[in-house]
């Protein structure tokens, strides 16, 4: 059997531009594309354009998926309620250590107050549901249902009720781009809960994280919390980002590196919270009089005690 | 001469699309055959008469903006693919199906290895061993994809 059928020719005379110079045009227009994404910035408009025009494409092949999920719609009875009272006891549970924590965090503010330091205990967040997950193997990337219109920026952290999940890198009007901590691409400042070790938790790909780069006599572990650290302003300190499951050090190196599994439920959910964390960015030739300004007053320091506000007990 | 069968083109191609797209589990998705390709090559092997390079060059636009890749790697990666088979029309129409499955390697192989330059150059790191994956699986797919598409087209224009 031959592959072609016989009465699909070549036209003889051949009209319009060949072959080669209309792949010619086009690839020149791809390279084009690149070239100018690979600048840095990538090309914002008309992809938000296509990915809107797009929507019913996405929809259309997550419909597989929302049709495995109806059978949960027609769950029984008896387990929804034992779902229930198990929920409930959760909640109690929860609800007894949520008092503690309140009382936790009024000592923390006194203290924190005594300390003069002002630090923010809550922060604004939104939930958002993950409308899509990147079906390309060697990228980690999640959309979500918020984007320009709820407020939503670029580099704003997204977080679970685990652990840190990643960051947008891209908003639409309506939807947004997140980076989850395991792709490649990502890295995240973090530090040891343990020690206080700070290190950058670069993504694996495979749905781990590792530290590289860790000096050869840092204090780490197995089994270490790895949790964010402000540093960098992007993402709010304190989220639990990881907890190291091995630790490398190849005798002679001048380094360790360490691995370690994800806090957050990477791939799991179908919920994520956007938390609105980032410090206004400072203007560099600011922070440069701020600092000057700091370096004068220095040499005269007035003894600001933490002026004992609080009554002492 | 029969008529060129612009509606099964683009729903055909459409349908790649949608292959390409659809949630596979994490185990099998790195091995995902490159249906797009799949059907491109397809169609230039089949009716030169057909706008397949345009088609190309649309889809992988499409492609890359659904996979927010860089904007053009994919569809450099189809225009390269379409314009070497459509070249090489000519030496395809003599091969049997088998022998056609194993000419079509390099042209997979080659298009996995242009999408890890351009994924590279864009400092995007990936497992180097995943990367080979689709060429296997698209080779696999090639004689199932060709009888299927292929006895449709006969049967339509006979």
């Amino acid at each position: 059997m031959n592959t072609l059928s016989a009465s699909h020719h070549q036209p003889l005379f051949p009209r319009g531009p060949g072959l080669g110079l209309k792949t010619l045009v086009l690839l020149a227009a791809c390279a084009g594309l690149m070239a100018a994404e690979l600048d840095g910035e990538r090309i914002k408009s008309p992809r938000e354009w296509l990915a809107l025009a797009l929507t019913p494409v996405v929809w259309l092949t997550e419909l597989p998926t929302r049709v495995g999920g109806l059978a949960e719609h027609f769950d029984s009875r008896e387990r929804l309620l034992r779902e229930n009272a198990t929920l409930r006891n959760q909640q109690l549970q929860l609800e007894a250590q949520l008092r503690t924590y309140a009382a936790l965090e009024t000592e923390n503010r006194r203290i924190r107050s005594l300390l003069d330091a002002s630090a923010r205990l809550t922060d604004r967040v939104a939930v958002a549901d993950i409308i899509a997950a990147n079906q390309d193997p060697y990228r980690q990337q999640i959309t979500l249902n918020k984007g320009e219109r709820d407020g939503v920026y670029r580099g704003q952290a997204i977080v679970d009720a685990t652990g840190v999940l990643g960051q947008i890198v891209q908003v639409h009007p309506t939807t947004s781009v997140g980076l989850l901590v395991t792709d490649p691409d990502h890295g995240i400042p973090v530090e040891i809960n343990r020690t206080g070790l700070q290190a950058i938790a670069l993504g694996r790909g495979g749905g781990g994280l590792r530290l590289p780069f860790l000096p050869a006599n840092a204090e780490i572990q197995i089994g270490d919390l790895i949790v964010s650290s402000s540093l960098g302003g992007r993402f709010p300190a304190g989220y639990p980002v990881a907890r190291v499951e091995s630790v490398q050090h190849t005798p002679g190196g001048h380094f360790k590196e360490a691995f370690a599994v994800p806090a957050a439920k990477v791939g799991q959910g179908r919920q994520a919270l956007l938390v609105w964390s980032e410090r206004a960015p400072i203007d560099p030739a600011q922070a440069g009089e701020a600092s000057a300004a700091e370096q004068q007053q220095a040499p005269a320091p007035p003894p600001a005690s933490p002026a004992p506000t609080a009554p002492g007990p | 001469m029969t008529k060129t069968p612009h509606a099964s083109f683009w729903s055909s191609l459409l349908l790649a699309l949608f292959l390409q797209l659809v949630q596979l589990p994490d185990a099998i998705a790195a091995a995902r055959p490159l249906w797009l390709p799949l059907m491109l090559v397809f169609w230039a092997l089949a009716d030169p008469r057909l706008p397949t390079l345009l088609a190309a060059f649309m889809l992988g636009i499409v492609l890359d903006v659904l996979l927010n890749t860089l904007m053009g790697q994919h569809a450099a990666g189809f225009l390269l693919l379409v314009y070497f088979v459509s070249r090489l029309r000519g030496v395809f129409v003599l091969f049997p199906l088998w022998q056609s499955t194993l000419a079509l390697i390099p042209a997979w192989t080659g298009y996995c290895l242009l999408m890890a330059v351009i994924d590279n150059l864009a400092l995007h790191r990936a497992d180097p061993w995943l990367r080979w994956l689709p060429a296997l699986s698209t080779t696999l797919f090639w004689p199932l994809v060709f009888t299927v598409m292929d006895s449709r087209r006969r049967r339509r224009s006979e």
